[in-house]
């Protein structure tokens, strides 16, 4: 359980938990566990673009993705797979990485779509984000200009069978490159880009700082930086606060 | 000592259960296969088994432990067959204390997530509280007053002396219809489904939970579904008089607001209210006054 001490109050800056798995007998379960994240995987779909309407066909009744354990939840708290479907614009992206980083981990993504992969026909666009897996890791692409349901379904399956194997685990790689990313990122963003997840204490909170996790733009971010805070409560009603 | 025990964790198996049969009725009702067997014990152990356990401090766990103590306590104050657990000690009244702990639980927690679509989820959560308590109170006063015993224990033992014909449904159908209704409100289901409304609030309380806490809450759900049943089964079909007929009545019970559920769209918070305390509290009061001359 959290302390008390450490709840966030207005004005201070939200502190990281740090510790690893308390219970003893986690890797008894591992197993058990994986077979289970494999078997059960709630997704955030973030229909970016036209690669989105090949997706109610697979979940309703022809597909039916519910008989893979698969289903959509809408708060990016409880999903596990991050379905991106289709080109990114660099304002969409912006609010994919965002979504991303406040997702808890295991995480995976998918790219559905050419355009995720390489631009597609979107190769030229000067505001179009070519290659997904420079700002984020990416686990499965699902190529096609759309891929049909079934192809998404395969996709959904391959991501499900590395899952149960232990493979997919690029989500890790978000933290140990995450000067990698961030450069990206920063090149699509302008310098001052900031996330409100501190990326950095949380790679050191799951153990997975690496020689890569700081960098020169990680850097340039820690300059400009502000530190996060938690938001204070007020009201803010002019007609209120001059009766008062 | 050992039944304290055992009824929650049978509550909890016949829950998943039922997790399971709602969603495959739902997934029959829109023509697909739906969820393989043993899907809701895999989302709860992959949710508990989650790296990030995002918690908003203190409060926000103690009222996860909160939502899911309440309905443990309150399954404890339910027979089972074969255990009567604290059923004859805490009788009708504290069961209906008990059953309103897990929504004012939530409250708290999804409070301090300080998530403005979580705060408006469970705003509307309390009012649904509101809209269907009444009836219920309505109901459990009612079936109180005819068996002149807030005891479970002795109305079982009444409804079960002459077979069916002295079961709570053919004794007061009216307020049986009435606490059907009410059941439809209290498990939130569509068109009461006003606090969870995936598409317009993002699941409205559940909002900021992921992990442990969606886990808990998943584990909530089982229970919720067992407790609606199993008070129905109770107060109306005369118990179980053994494990079979036990859950076949308790399945029935909840298998029949499930089917309605996929229906239906769902109404907004005030015609929620309108609607909970027009008809099922009229017809409960029309079913007390019946029993009463
Ligand atoms: S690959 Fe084709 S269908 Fe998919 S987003 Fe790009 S243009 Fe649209």
């Amino acid at each position: 359980m959290t302390e008390l001490i450490k709840t966030p109050r207005a004005g201070e800056t939200l502190p990281v938990t740090a510790g690893k798995r308390t219970n003893p007998l986690a890797n008894v379960f591992d197993e058990l566990v994986r077979f289970a994240q494999s078997r059960s995987l709630f997704m955030l779909h973030y229909c970016t673009g036209c690669g989105a309407i090949e997706l109610p066909p697979a979940m309703t009744s022809r597909f039916d993705m519910e008989r893979l354990g698969i289903q959509p939840m809408v708060s990016p708290r409880q999903a596990d797979i991050l379905l991106v479907t289709g080109y990114v614009s660099v304002k969409t992206l912006k609010r994919v990485i965002l979504t991303y980083e406040q997702m808890g981990s295991p995480k995976y993504v998918i790219g559905i779509c050419s355009c995720t992969v390489n631009g597609g026909m979107y190769w030229q666009s000067y505001a179009t984000a070519k290659k997904l897996n420079d700002y984020m890791p990416v686990d499965i692409y699902i190529a096609g200009c759309m891929p049909r349901p079934e192809a998404v379904i395969a996709g959904l399956r391959e991501l499900m069978e590395n899952i149960r194997q232990g493979k997919a685990d690029s989500w890790k790689d978000y933290y140990r490159h995450y000067d990698h990313y961030l450069g990206h990122q920063q090149r699509l963003f302008g310098e001052t880009w900031q996330t409100p997840t501190d990326v950095i204490s949380e790679a050191r909170h799951y153990g997975l700082f690496g020689p890569d996790t700081l960098g020169t733009h990680t850097a340039l971010l820690e300059q400009h930086q502000k530190p996060l805070e938690a938001l204070e409560m007020k009201v803010d009603i002019p007609e209120l606060t001059a009766r008062r | 000592m050992i039944e304290l025990i055992l009824m929650p964790l049978a509550a909890f198996v016949i829950g998943l259960a039922m997790v399971l049969m709602m969603r495959r009725i739902g997934a029959r009702l829109q023509r697909r296969v739906g969820p393989p067997l043993l899907q809701p014990l895999w989302d709860i152990i992959k949710l508990h088994g989650k790296e990030t356990q995002t918690s908003h401090g203190l409060i926000h766990e103690f009222g996860i432990v909160m939502a899911i103590g309440g309905f443990v306590a309150a399954v404890t104050l339910m027979p089972l067959p074969g255990m009567n657990g604290l059923a004859e000690q805490g009788g009708l009244i504290a069961l209906v204390y008990m059953m309103m702990i897990p929504s004012l639980g939530l409250a708290l927690g999804v409070g301090q997530c300080a998530n403005p679509n979580g705060s408006i989820g469970i705003s509307r959560a309390l009012t649904a509280m509101l809209a269907y308590d009444i009836p219920m109170v309505i109901v459990i006063f009612g079936v109180a007053f005819f068996y002149g015993s807030t005891s479970l224990v002795q109305i079982i033992d009444a409804q079960q002396a002459g077979g069916f014909a002295t079961w709570g449904i053919a004794e007061m159908p009216l307020l049986a219809l009435a606490g059907l209704f009410a059941m439809q409100a209290m498990l939130g289901k569509q068109p009461f489904e006003i606090y969870v409304a995936p598409a317009e609030i993002a699941t409205g309380p559940m909002v900021e939970m992921g992990g442990k806490f969606l886990g808990g809450l998943f584990i909530m759900q089982c229970f919720q579904l067992y407790a609606a049943g199993a008070l129905y089964t109770l107060l109306f079909l005369g118990g179980g008089e053994n494990w079979l007929t036990f859950l076949i009545k308790v399945f029935a019970v909840v298998a029949i607001p499930m089917s309605i559920a996929f229906l239906f769209p769902r109404y907004r918070t005030e015609d929620v209210v309108r609607l909970v305390w027009k008809w099922p509290a009229m017809i409960g009061l029309l079913g007390i006054a019946f029993l009463m001359y």
